[in-house]
């Protein structure tokens, strides 16, 4: 039974892996430093070390956080190709697009000629790491799982890509929101929120311990009424309306048709009576803020804050 | 034509597969108290006639059974007539012998709401059964039957049925020699009432010559020779039919017996 | 002679009601999250009762009443849906190990909801409308474009040319379904969420449209449980005794294929139950239709309601997709059955 459960759930991490780019495996420290002689080096998030003799100026990120960082850094002339699930900010989709994942596609990522490829460690295979390294392109694999890991993740973009003062402040920038929160604690102290990935009509799933989510709620002293469980996973209804979250944060997206995911968890049967539904203190994050390891992380914690906030 | 009291009459039947004709513009009849033996080698298209008239496949011409065209007869209709036993046997499941044997009763049983009971059911099923030896067997699973006792079981059915004539694709396949007497001693028996008739397709040319009133020779699908089994089992027709020495072989083979 | 009644009595209706009432008790007192029988009783009273709800139990009355009720209900017409409609296909094809997948019908009507899921395909007010009348349309169409292709190429419609064609069009839908994946862009995540099959979230109205379906269809191949009978004996045999093939085939695929349609959009695919519980059911009862096939709507019945159990509290508080409860259960009861079967020969 275990295993079957487990091989489930390896199925399913492959691919949420693809949209939050959260895998499992302990990162090492990594870290940045420029050399002598305009050298750069870089420490990436598996412990492979990266030499580059200038800034890079040709760039293919295969995972969506990393899209998102070389644009937060100013950086975007340098992606030369994306992953097919980045889509943040808007412009990035006009950049041209490889097959990620399990269909990565080597030819594609070698004839866009870059200097560097950004991956994520689950996606592709040692040999295709290999054969890229043996076409001249160096890889670098990203590889947060938590906010302090995204804090080297973007430093070592910004690192590769030339950018390291601006790397450094939007690293500032996020520790300084984030710590704001943190000292602003009492506002979520006692108080429960529910993190809804999937809504209901697809089986309810949430983000459990070792999630951005869970992390941003602690910080600002909420409880994830699911920190008792791991990671993405499903759960029952009826454990939702027994412990009766304060707040609920759904990553639903909305597409344009039907009831948004907000009034869709209004709506439901049974849930009339949960705090947060009473309370309509519902919160939709439309773009994966809190699910990627990038910038917006500090996005999506500032809206959750404002609304524990609010009242 | 002669007077039409044929209770059978297949008129210019074809069939194909594709392409390929497997019977070729055949005619025939059947009267009441006729047995008649349609032999032939193999791939003459012997059992794909028997496989038309019951229905079970498509093809050209007609096929009446007392003037009425079969394929625009209800199913249920027709199987209160015509009573067809099929070469293959295999059962999917285990269901007991009573079982089978009854639903040779299906075309008879009321419909919904119907105020009608099937009345002679239960006396036409226990003669059946008599008839067939088949009561020590009731209770078994059709699954561990012998290809004997699958043979008489179907038999059975047939029988509850209660048609008036019989079509026969080989019925003695694959059986022992007394199972072969016991089937065809069976059938003479039932033929001996009023108004019945046999069609069969059979392999063994001394059974049907033993069994038959009348045959038709077949070849290629098409229709080498009809009329009376002495007529037909003539030595000319059936040494150029099957190609070689039928009569002198047979003598030859009975010959070691005496 | 003693003719042995071959229908299906007052005696094992009553048998089989009770058996089933107390798996839906169980399956309604027990839960993700434990409630007092004394509550549960309470709850139903109120429920059926009417008045007001005392504020003590009203967190336990909304998870029973609103949540676990409708999910049990949902669940036990799942599974007697699919369990009939597979025991009929194994009747039908005389093939124990055909399933109503086996047409084709399942993956058909999997296209239709996924199709409806990438392109929001709804119905305002319904929650799960869009998707349920897509499954239906694409069951049903599936099985027109089966026949007809199985008319063109074998007008007897013989098991094997069913069965091929239903192989290939599973194939076929498949790689429809992938593809459709590959332009549903974000929604890729609710598809995955969807293809691994879930009752949550059901409502008493997806009941009341499954228990619709289970009258109409059900009722229909209840009907024809005397000609499944003469097919399982052999199809040659069931024309031979005056059963009308054609049209009983046409009924009873209709009728299968509306109520798959019906169970894979409300609950997903799950699999094996139309596999194993009329199998195992056979073997209890014997293969008469008659006998077989209320029989198998009952334990089907059970089945999905204790799997569904299994996926609900084993894991506490995760909820287990069903159909990995389903397909374990099922795939090791399907060795165990072929193994002894072959054994027997």
């Amino acid at each position: 039974m275990n295993k079957k459960v487990w091989s489930l759930f390896l199925v399913l991490a492959l691919v949420l892996s693809v949209f939050c780019g959260c895998s499992g495996g302990e990162a090492e420290q990594g870290g940045t430093e420029t050399g002598g002689e305009a050298a750069i080096v870089v420490t990436d998030q598996k412990d492979r070390v990266i030499e580059l003799d200038a800034p890079a100026t040709r760039v293919v990120a295969l995972t969506a956080s990393d899209c998102e960082i070389i644009y937060a850094l100013g950086a975007e002339e340098t992606l030369v190709g994306r992953g097919e699930y980045c889509t943040y900010p808007a412009e990035v989709t006009e950049v041209t697009m490889v097959a990620s994942g399990s269909e990565t596609n080597l030819e594609q990522i070698i004839a866009l000629a870059p200097q560097v490829v950004l991956m994520n460690e689950m996606d592709q295979t040692e040999e295709q790491v290999n054969a890229l390294e043996n076409a001249g392109i160096r890889v670098v694999v990203n590889d947060a799982n938590n906010i302090e890991e995204t804090y080297e993740s973007i430093e070592i973009i910004g690192a590769i890509v030339g950018k390291d003062a601006e790397a450094k402040a939007m690293v500032d920038g996020m520790k300084s929101a984030f710590a704001e929160m943190e000292a602003n604690k009492a506002a979520g102290e006692g108080k429960t929120v529910y993190f809804e990935v999937s809504p209901l009509e697809y089986g309810l799933w949430t983000a459990g311990a070792n999630t951005f989510m869970d992390e941003v709620a602690n910080m600002m002293g909420l409880t994830n009424i699911f920190g008792d469980v791991d990671g993405w996973v499903q759960v029952s209804e009826e454990q939702v309306l027994q412990r009766d979250p304060d707040y609920i944060v759904t990553i639903a997206m909305y597409f344009g048709e039907g009831m948004t995911p907000v009034e869709e968890i209004l709506s439901r049967s049974g849930w009339t009576n949960v705090t947060a539904v009473k309370n309509n203190a519902i919160l939709n994050l439309q773009n994966d803020e809190l699910s990627r390891p990038g910038p917006r992380l500090v996005d999506g914690a500032q809206l959750l804050f404002d609304m524990i906030t609010e009242e | 034509m002669k007077q039409d009291n044929a209770m059978l009459r297949v008129d210019d039947l074809t069939v194909r597969y594709g392409s390929h004709v497997t019977v070729d513009h055949v005619s025939f009849s059947v009267e009441p108290g006729q047995w008649l033996m349609i032999i032939g080698p193999n791939g003459a298209g012997k059992s794909t006639i028997i496989n038309a008239i019951s229905q079970g496949i498509k093809y050209e011409g007609n096929c009446y059974y007392e003037g009425r065209d079969l394929a625009k007869c209800k199913p249920r209709e027709r199987a209160r007539d015509l009573g067809v036993l099929s070469q293959n046997h295999f059962v999917g499941y285990d269901f007991t012998v009573e079982e089978v044997i009854r639903m040779g009763r299906y075309a008879y049983a009321p419909k919904m709401f119907s105020q009608e009971r099937d009345k002679d059911g239960t006396a036409l099923v226990e003669a059946a059964i008599e008839k067939t030896g088949m009561e020590p067997y009731l209770k078994q699973s059709v699954l561990t039957l012998s290809g004997g006792e699958l043979q008489r079981t179907f038999l059975a059915q047939l029988f509850a049925q209660n048609p008036r004539l019989l079509l026969l694709d080989e019925p003695t396949n694959h059986l022992d020699l007394i199972y072969q007497k016991q089937t065809f001693a069976l059938i003479n028996e039932w033929l001996k009432e009023e108004g019945r008739a046999v069609v069969s397709v059979v392999h063994d040319l001394s059974l049907a010559k033993a069994y038959g009133t009348h045959a038709m020779l077949m070849q290629k699908g098409r229709v080498q020779a009809m009329g009376t089994i002495e007529d037909v089992m003539n030595p000319e027709l059936l040494n150029a039919t099957y190609n070689m020495d039928v009569y002198q072989w047979m003598g030859e083979m009975y010959s070691q017996w005496k | 002679m003693k003719r042995r009644a071959d229908g299906f009595g007052i005696t094992e209706y009553l048998v089989f009601t009770v058996i089933t009432a107390a798996v839906f008790m169980v399956c309604t007192c027990v839960g993700s999250v434990n409630i007092a029988l004394s509550d549960v009783i309470e709850s139903l009273r109120l429920a059926l009762n009417g008045g007001e709800i005392p504020a003590a139990i009203y967190g336990t009355y909304n998870i029973l009443i609103r949540v676990r009720l409708p999910r049990v209900i949902c669940v036990a017409l799942v599974g007697a849906a699919l369990s009939l409609a597979g025991g009929a296909m194994q009747g039908l094809l005389k093939n124990p190990l055909a399933d109503g997948s086996t047409l084709g019908v399942s993956s058909g009507a999997s296209l239709g909801a996924v199709i409806a899921i990438a392109f929001g395909i709804q119905i305002p007010g319904l929650a799960m409308g869009g998707t349920m009348v897509m499954a239906i349309a694409f069951a049903f169409l599936s099985l027109l474009l089966i026949l007809s292709l199985a008319y063109k190429l074998d007008a007897t419609l013989s098991t094997s040319t069913i069965i091929l064609i239903g192989v290939i069009y599973s194939m076929f839908t498949s790689s429809l379904i992938n593809l459709v994946i590959t332009f549903a862009g974000e929604k890729v995540r609710n598809i995955t969420f969807w293809t691994m099959g879930s009752l949550q979230g059901s409502t008493y109205t997806n009941a009341l449209v499954m228990f619709g379906a289970l009258l109409v269809f059900g009722g229909l191949i209840l009907l024809k449980a005397g000609e499944l009978n003469a097919f399982a004996v052999g199809e040659d045999n069931a024309r031979n005794v005056g059963v009308d093939v054609k049209t009983v085939k046409m009924i009873v695929l209709i009728s299968i294929s509306a109520l798959i349609g019906v169970c894979v959009s409300i609950g997903g695919t799950i699999g094996f139950v139309g596999l194993v519980t009329p199998h195992m059911t056979r073997m209890v009862v014997g293969p008469n239709h008659k006998k077989l096939l209320p029989a198998s709507m009952f334990s089907g019945a059970c089945f999905l309601m204790l799997s569904d159990l299994a996926a609900r509290i084993l894991l506490r508080p995760l909820d287990l997709p069903i159909g990995v409860i389903t397909s374990f259960i099922g795939s090791l009861a399907f060795i165990a059955i072929f193994y002894s079967s072959r054994k027997g020969k």
